[in-house]
């Protein structure tokens, strides 16, 4: 009877193993400052979602936090403030990290061939002092970077005096 | 007879259902009595530790001022306790009706189990009633308990138990007068012998993974996958009726050691079956609950048989095996409710990692992915420490085909997240209750071939 007793147990745990027990938990995210390859961009929309993405990751592996804490703390005043107090990191490492993520997300962007090394080239100058609150809101709507980058150059950075020039013709 | 036996035996039932009858109703008495989720713990817990504390001397009181009388005595108490608790309207009357209800009970089984033998031929079959009468009341009772908190009240739980009380007690009443006027009842009394440690013992490791055979797997169908209690009432109805479609086999051949052994290996590979869940599905728990049942029925009536056997007084010794078990059964929950309760916290991070991973994984266009984030954190808001229904942070679904179905795929994928991190939260507390039901074969090592220790 003991015998019967073990094999049944035996029998249902190695069933259910076998099944993916052991997995069956909450799926792990990913370490952000890992690559993360880009879904074939098709498009200004699809582009932007991956812009965004990567530069969460960039900004999150600067910070040494997941991409999806990182997401919740930038989406408000309060997650940006409950972020700071939480990880004791100060506002000044939260923007150099916000923007060393959109740097990120250029070159994965130029990897990926969402973008021009003509185009990402004056974007880097950009981002490395564009306000945290417009970088905010570019990884939050990155479509501008695909849509309209000599408006946002010259918005941004007064990049472009001139609208109809060199680059006009060389963004993809 | 027959009818003095089945009363004896529905009484049992009764007072050994109430330590774990409350269980589904938890969460309504503490809405409704506005209290720590800590302190509603102890509407378990008390019933169970003063029911330990109690039992023993309720056998010398039975030995001394006569079973039936005891017994008489105890449903009465606890008939009215039960009132007590149905109309308790603050937390302290709560706690203390339940805590003399516990000892009412006490007098009421050990009582019953030494009114038993005279009504079932021999002590052996005394025994072996008695403790299936417990196990499967024991088994019934969260079921119970969560059909009428859901159907009627909380209250409704222990206001149905006055009446059965009353019937029960007055079904006694004769023998309790008979008893009354014999002079017998002192000449009965024999010195108790010590009682059966191991067996005892293994009683206790038994009753602390059954705490979480019966309390977990409910906890986890209503708390973690949002079941109805009427829905995990009929869920967790399969241990009970293992445990009584096992007491129903011819076994009297197999040995008291083996068939307590089995049963724990049983219960153990059922409780390490509930730590590895491969999905949240119902189905998915019907073969552990199945070992569970058929477990609990081999072991505790094995052990019971062996505490008890060849040992006198039987009330005693049943007091003995009452307190071991329910002991057990307050170092289960005393155990276990920390061990998931942290690891649902834990958990609850986990899946919101998951959840947003997947969201902004997901194909919807960024304007909607930040639209759904906002109404997916009310809802997670609004439904406070539970785990929340997602549904209705994706209405109105889109109507462009496209985008209804990758808000479809995106809804399924963070249900699928909640429900593994609501089922993975109960693993590591199924895994130490399969540790103490593996850890009781020790005990039925020591206790094979001791029979008189």
């Amino acid at each position: 009877m003991v015998v019967l007793s073990t094999l049944i147990a035996l029998g249902l745990l190695g069933t259910y193993l076998a099944l993916g027990g052991s997995a069956y938990e909450p799926t792990e995210v990913r370490d952000p400052c890992q690559p993360r390859p880009w879904r074939e961009p098709e498009g200004i929309e699809e582009s932007a979602e991956q812009f965004a993405l990567s530069a969460l990751d960039g900004a999150a592996c600067e910070l040494q936090v997941t991409r999806e804490t990182l997401a919740v703390a930038i989406a408000s005043g309060e997650g940006r403030r409950e972020f700071i107090e939480e990880y004791g990191v100060d506002e000044a490492r939260l923007e150099a990290a916000i923007r060393a993520g959109l740097l990120r997300a250029v070159d994965d962007a130029e990897e990926a061939g969402a973008l021009s090394p003509v185009v990402a080239v004056p974007l880097r100058a950009v981002f490395e002092r564009i306000p945290v609150e417009e970088a905010i809101a570019l990884i939050e709507d990155a479509r501008a970077i695909f849509e309209d980058v000599r408006g946002l150059l010259g918005r941004e950075a007064g990049f472009l005096d001139d609208p109809g020039g060199l680059l006009r013709d060389l963004i993809p | 007879m027959s009818r003095t036996r089945t009363s004896l035996a529905v009484a049992v039932g009764l007072v050994l259902a109430d330590s774990s009858v409350v269980v589904l109703a938890l969460p309504e008495i503490y809405r409704e009595l506005d209290v720590s989720v800590s302190a509603v713990t102890w509407v378990l817990v008390a019933f169970n530790l003063v029911l330990a504390a109690s039992a023993l001397p309720a056998a010398h009181a039975a030995r001394r001022m006569g079973p039936a009388r005891v017994t008489t005595a105890g449903l009465v108490v606890f008939g009215l306790a039960s009132l007590a608790c149905g109309l308790a309207g603050d937390i302290a009357v709560l706690l203390t009706a339940r805590c003399v209800q516990a000892v009412g009970g006490a007098a009421a089984i050990c009582g019953a189990l030494e009114l038993l033998p005279a009504v079932s031929g021999s002590e052996r079959a005394a025994a072996v009633h008695w403790a299936r009468a417990g196990t499967i009341g024991a088994a019934l009772g969260p079921g119970a308990g969560g059909v009428l908190t859901e159907l009627i009240s909380w209250q409704s739980i222990f206001l149905l138990q006055v009446p059965a009380a009353c019937v029960l007690s007055a079904s006694l009443l004769g023998a309790a007068v008979r008893e009354g006027r014999a002079s017998t009842i002192a000449a009965e009394i024999r010195p108790a012998g010590r009682p059966h440690l191991s067996a005892n013992a293994a009683l206790a490791l038994v009753s602390a993974a059954l705490a979480a055979a019966l309390f977990l797997v409910v906890l986890l169908l209503i708390e973690g996958w949002r079941m109805s209690p009427i829905a995990a009432a009929a869920a967790v109805s399969v241990v009970p009726i293992a445990a009584f479609a096992t007491g129903r086999l011819d076994l009297g051949s197999i040995g008291v050691s083996e068939r307590a052994a089995a049963g724990v290996i049983l219960l153990a590979g059922g409780l390490a079956a509930l730590a590895l869940l491969p999905s949240a599905t119902v189905l998915a728990t019907i073969p552990p609950q199945l070992l569970i049942g058929a477990g609990l029925a081999l072991t505790l009536e094995a052990l019971t048989e062996t505490a008890l056997e060849g040992r006198a007084p039987q009330a005693i010794h049943g007091g003995w095996t009452i307190a071991a078990r329910h002991l057990g059964v307050v170092a289960g929950l005393l155990v276990l409710t920390p061990l998931f309760t942290a690891d649902l916290d834990s958990q609850r991070a986990d899946a919101e990692q998951a959840g947003t991973a997947a969201l902004l994984d997901s194909r919807l266009d960024s304007t909607e992915k930040i639209a759904l984030a906002e109404r997916l954190g009310e809802r997670l808001e609004a439904e406070g420490d539970k785990v929340p229904v997602l549904a209705p942070a994706f209405e109105p679904l889109p109507e462009d085909p496209d985008e209804r179905d990758d808000a479809l795929e995106l809804r399924a994928r963070l249900q699928d997240e909640l429900d593994r991190a609501a089922t993975h939260s109960f693993s590591r507390s199924f895994a130490v209750a399969a540790a103490f039901a593996l850890a009781a074969l020790g005990a039925i090592a020591l206790a094979r071939g001791r029979p008189s220790l």
